[in-house]
């Protein structure tokens, strides 16, 4: 059986480039002109097409760190702040261990920035499970301490004595693996690094574990019907571990893509809110896991081309790109539901 | 000595605590209907902003205050009519709402002012000080009246309550809960839009980017924390007042013991958890919020 795709959000995102161009007009800008800037932006040389690349994969993990849980029925806005603890943990390990271990290091790198990145997230499933509180306002109070906890740790023992900027020192030599990495060399030592293939595998993988796998039905299942679900002995308690621990374990490799994919470093506030982009782009791929890797594409691509806004036209700045955004969720968010109620009647 | 650091930071605690106050009881109308609400960080900086930019051209801080109150519930209708008519998730929306008002400011401020950073300072003088400090005690105090009044005596709060507990019960009489829902959100953005306008016209003397600082979501925080309770919450914000003048103070003061300024800008969301943790699992929740 052929299923038919759904291009409503797709309808959505023109509708809402569409109205985001006629606002352009209040700011006495020529929308063609914007719309080229944002459109065209990242084709500008190799290095433009590579920070896209490294753009698009950090969106697409945070896009899979929201569709999981949100197809287990659970609006994970929590992972900005996964994505910042991770980010530091990255960078703190790759400071404190010894050169000398050379691989083992950096498999203990990964391993430990995976562990907390699962571990921060189902800390959401703690309060979810056992506290009945709500996964959003958790999130929210999470985002707040990770975020603390993570400027607080670099600030006062790793910060970067060569540098004004609130940033910690470089991650030793042996582990800036990336430097060497061929995707980076091709794109002129952008900031695009393997972990791009990393981020398409995991897209494959997480089609896979949904449509494949015990778990992923499980998941799928207690989504769309909590109550029956749990009577057919799907524990509601594992569902949410299980889907939060993924999202965790995503969230981490954001922050692994930063710090040893592209600057070797935690820069506090690098993160131009992953976390809530990544909700962008799971929802206009309506959550499905092949999809997602496109609409990180696209967002990776408006995302580029509005920092170059600032440059390219008088009145309108990179701000630009939150305005798109919101204007994009409005406008997918109210497409989807005119398309559910079209196919009702 | 010691009396003067105590009553300073009363008096400290309880200006810091203005704008979540606001920010806490607008929300409260929203939550208490049924329409979660995350967009409070969008209403005060709209309010902010607002306020900041007609208060430098008129030259009057009533018609700042007026103005900020108007363009937040405006604002707040984008976020009704995708509720309300397009059946989006609250929370979707109110994620976009951030992200919009966190977008449109710097460029309407560039398109205004030529800068994308803060608004030009309104006036200093002692005068106007004075004025600000009158304006903002009866701007409180009307607020906090009026919402005690339409949360715990008017018909209307109740069928806003009712509107997120039982919203049958509504219905059954002919009101529209979808109505007093919209209302609610309504009186909410436009609460917490004076709240924007203490921030930046008494707080400050002009906007400055992101200023809300995470205000909103610490508002959210102190209706939930408070059990969804107008005058409970009231007590956690002036709670959260206190943590941020504490914060102030012992910047001031050079103590010999650092207590680093992170943690204690994470106060607020750590206790919510914490209360999450300890207190006994009520149901508080409005029954139909979504």
């Amino acid at each position: 059986m052929m299923k038919r795709i759904d291009f409503s959000s797709l309808i959505g995102f023109f509708v809402g480039v569409a109205i985001s161009s006629i606002l352009v007009l209040l700011f006495k800008e020529n929308p063609g002109d914007v719309l080229k800037v944002l459109s065209g932006s990242f084709l500008q040389s190799k290095f433009d097409m590579g920070l896209t690349m490294f753009y698009t994969t950090c969106f697409a993990f945070a896009g899979l760190a929201f569709s999981i849980p949100f197809k287990a029925g659970l609006f994970h806005i929590g992972a900005e702040g996964q994505i910042v603890l991770s980010a530091m943990m990255a960078a703190v390990m790759g400071i404190i261990l010894p050169e000398s271990i050379g691989t083992f290091g950096i498999i203990l790198i990964f391993l430990a920035t995976m562990v907390l990145g699962v571990l921060s997230a189902q800390a959401i499933a703690f309060f979810k499970v056992y506290k009945q509180g709500h996964e959003v306002v958790v999130a929210i109070m999470l985002n707040f301490v990770f975020a603390a906890i993570a400027t607080y740790v670099v600030l006062q023992n790793y910060q970067n004595t060569e540098s004004q900027n609130p940033e910690s020192s470089l991650i030793k030599p042996a582990f800036q693996i990336a430097k060497s990495d061929s995707l980076k060399v091709f794109f002129e030592n952008s900031a695009v690094s393997s972990f791009l293939i990393v981020a398409v595998i995991s897209c494959l993988a997480v089609w896979f574990f949904e449509t494949k796998t015990k778990w992923g039905l499980e998941i799928k299942a207690f989504g769309e019907n909590p109550t029956a679900a749990e009577r057919m002995g799907i524990s509601a308690k594992k569902v949410n571990f299980l889907a939060l621990g993924i999202a965790g374990f995503f969230s981490s490799l954001v922050g692994l893509t930063e710090v040893l994919g592209s600057t070797f470093q935690y820069k506090v506030g690098f993160s131009p809110a992953y976390g809530f982009l990544g909700i962008v782009v799971a929802l206009l791929a309506q959550g499905h896991p092949i999809g997602i890797l496109f609409s990180s594409f696209i967002m990776a691509v408006l995302h580029k081309g509005a920092s170059d806004l600032d440059l390219e036209t008088q009145f309108l700045t990179r701000d630009f790109s939150k305005v798109l955004q919101a204007i994009i969720i409005f406008c997918v968010a109210g497409a989807v539901y005119l398309n559910h109620r079209r196919k009702k009647s | 000595m010691s009396a003067e650091i105590l009553l300073g930071l009363i008096l400290a605690s309880i200006r810091m605590s203005l704008p979540i106050l606001f920010a806490a009881s607008g929300g409260y109308f929203s939550e208490k209907s049924g329409v979660a609400q995350i967009g409070l960080e969008a209403y005060l900086l709209i309010g902010a902003f607002t306020a900041a930019a007609v208060s430098f051209q008129t030259n009057s801080l009533v018609v700042g205050y007026v103005a900020a109150a108007l363009v937040a519930a405006a604002f707040a209708q984008i976020f009704n009519i995708l509720i309300f008519k397009f059946k989006a998730n609250s929370i979707v929306v109110g994620t976009g709402m951030n992200l919009l008002a966190m977008g449109l400011i710097p460029i309407v401020s560039k398109t205004l002012f030529e800068s994308t950073g803060s608004t030009p300072a309104i006036d200093t003088s002692e005068a106007a000080l004075n004025q600000s400090l009158i304006m903002v005690s009866v701007v409180t105090v009307l607020m906090l009246a009026l919402c005690y009044w339409i949360a715990e005596k008017s018909s209307f709060g109740l069928q806003i309550k009712f509107a997120g507990e039982k919203s049958e019960a509504l219905t059954s009489v002919g009101i529209s809960p979808i109505k007093r829902r919209w209302q609610a959100v309504t009186l909410g953005a436009l609460i917490t839009g004076i709240g924007g306008a203490i921030l930046s016209t008494y707080l400050a003397s002009s906007y400055s980017p992101l200023m809300s600082a995470g205000r909103g979501f610490i508002a959210l925080a102190a209706v939930i924390f408070a059990g969804w309770n107008l005058r409970k919450a009231w007590i956690v914000v002036l709670f959260f007042g206190f943590a941020e003048a504490i914060q102030i103070q012992l910047q001031n003061m050079n103590l010999n013991v650092k207590i680093p300024n992170e943690f204690i800008q994470m106060l607020p969301y750590l206790a919510t958890l914490v209360a999450l943790l300890l207190l006994k699992n009520k149901q508080q929740a409005p029954k139909e919020i979504s």
